[in-house]
């Protein structure tokens, strides 16, 4: 099987007021790898995200998710296949409850009402928010709303999984949990975070955006292991890595 | 049960709408000198909100943000119309003053029958309501997204004022004309990426202009059929028959 790859060939996108947040970035994730993407704050991973889903208009550039070249008419067929999850769970819920919000993407795919409610009840379980599908989405926790926000991306069952900051505002017990989950979903997975220890655990191949250039791309541990490239994007060890000697 | 709401109705929204457009109806096909036999239509909102456990405050607060519009519309009537028609023990009320009173009476009874269909059923119910009873679903998609951008203005509004509170000194500052009219102009620069990024947290997960709620609406004409029944029973009786006339007379026979 090689239909859930992605591929991204010179991808480049300047911001209106001329700030140039990607520049010419080429990398290919094969069907089923998992790859971190790190870098200081502003270095261009978000945008990038965007980009991949077809959000943002690159200014340059092909992205290449499965045989589908990424364009404004394709752009419905790659999102299909796509689960994306959002940086601040605030943009992902708009529905008035967990449950509405969860089975809002499935509704959309024509699911019949009780694939919709299994999808919506097998995503919460997995998350561990079964017990929040009556909750108004607008009155959670922090953490809550991010558990939330991933369920509403699993239950698309997507080829491709696009995470950004999947980890920020969850408690140990839910970022565990999603490592669990992480480890577990067999497709292509592209996580963008500044949790280092996540990428160690999940991701065996790390890309390292700096200033919106590739930095690096290789594998996790010899990535974190490089310190001077570490320093030059403005990155520390993971804390499962700092007691190993430099 | 929203605590900041009441009890939400178990009632169909078209039960509700129904009831709600027979409501401002009556009350808008009365003559303009009518006072008197506005009064029994209170009985609807007063039913309501007990009914539903409705806090009277927070009724009272959205009806006050009307209010001044209210005086507005019906200010110049005592200028313009000052011939009296009414008279009684020595004292005379002009037409204006009576056209007032009864426009502000007609103006409170329907934005209170609106706050209340909002506060009894949730807004995306009320939505899937009007797109079952053949309301153009680019109308109802469009009521759903000003809701939903109130909502998110309100939101923004406040995180605005808390940051803005937490770095003044006093207790419950006042904020200066010339803050408060930049912050406008960041909130709603913030409140449009906001609605910008939700927009595309839709379209990835598949949006194509319909809003599709997952728990069906069922219709009981048992329960939602004698809810309407009852309701526009009472307003052709309000309407057509003068209750205070025969109230007080029977009150005054005994």
């Amino acid at each position: 099987m090689s239909h859930h790859f992605l591929e991204v060939q010179d991808l480049s996108y300047t911001y209106p007021d001329g700030t140039e947040a990607l520049k010419g970035l080429s990398f290919r994730l094969e069907h089923g790898e998992a790859v971190g993407v790190v870098g200081a704050n502003g270095a261009g991973k978000s945008t990038l995200l965007l980009a991949l889903a077809g959000l943002v208009d690159p200014s340059g550039g092909i992205v290449n998710v499965g045989g589908t070249i990424l364009g404004k008419k394709t752009v419905g067929e790659v999102r299909k296949r796509m689960g994306f999850l959002f940086q601040d769970p605030d943009d992902q819920l708009f529905m008035p409850t967990v449950f509405e919000d969860v089975a809002f993407g499935p509704a959309n795919q024509g699911l019949s009402p009780e694939e919709v409610s299994n999808r919506v009840r097998q995503a919460l379980e997995d998350v561990g928010a079964i017990g929040l599908a009556e909750r108004q989405s607008h009155r959670l926790s922090g953490g809550q709303k991010r558990s939330v926000a991933i369920a509403t991306v699993l239950s698309m069952l997507p080829d491709i999984l696009v995470m950004d900051e999947p980890s920020s505002g969850l408690d140990p017990k839910g970022r565990r949990r999603l490592i669990g989950l992480l480890a577990r979903f067999t497709h292509t997975r592209l996580v963008a975070t500044h949790d280092l220890d996540l990428v160690m655990e999940v991701c065996p191949r790390t890309i390292v955006l700096h200033e919106g250039c590739l930095a690096a791309d290789g594998p996790t541990r010899k990535i974190f292991g490089d310190q001077k490239l570490l320093e030059t994007c403005h990155l520390e060890r993971p804390l499962c890595m700092q007691g190993e000697c430099r | 049960m929203n605590p900041s709401t009441g009890r939400q109705s178990g009632i169909d929204p078209r039960a509700l709408w129904i009831v709600t457009f027979a409501f401002i109806l009556t009350v808008t096909s009365f003559g303009k000198y009518e006072i008197s036999r506005l009064t029994p239509l209170f009985l609807y909102p007063v039913a309501m909100t007990a009914f539903y456990g409705l806090p009277l405050k927070e009724l009272g607060k959205r009806i006050l943000l009307v209010l001044p519009f209210i005086l507005l519309v019906g200010l110049f009537n005592p200028v313009f119309d000052r011939r009296a028609v009414l008279e009684a023990g020595g004292f005379s009320l002009s037409g204006g003053w009576v056209s007032f009173i009864s426009i502000v009476l007609r103006s409170l009874l329907a934005v209170s029958s609106a706050i209340l269909l909002v506060l009894v059923s949730p807004f995306d119910r009320l939505c899937l309501g009007l797109e079952k009873m053949r309301v153009p679903r680019v109308l109802v998609t469009q009521l759903q997204f000003l809701h939903r951008y109130l909502l998110l203005l309100k939101g923004e509004a406040q995180r605005m004022i808390r940051a803005h509170h937490l770095r003044c000194p006093v207790n419950r500052p006042k904020i200066p004309m010339e803050v408060a009219s930049s912050m406008i102009g960041s909130l709603l620069l913030r409140a449009v990426d906001r609605a910008t990024r939700i927009h595309w947290a839709m379209l990835v997960r598949g949006f194509d202009g319909e809003i599709r709620l997952q728990r069906p609406l069922s219709f009981s004409w048992a329960r939602d059929g004698s809810f309407a029944a009852a309701w526009g029973l009472f307003f052709l009786l309000s309407r057509f028959v003068d209750l205070p006339g025969i109230l007080s007379g029977w009150v005054l026979a005994r």
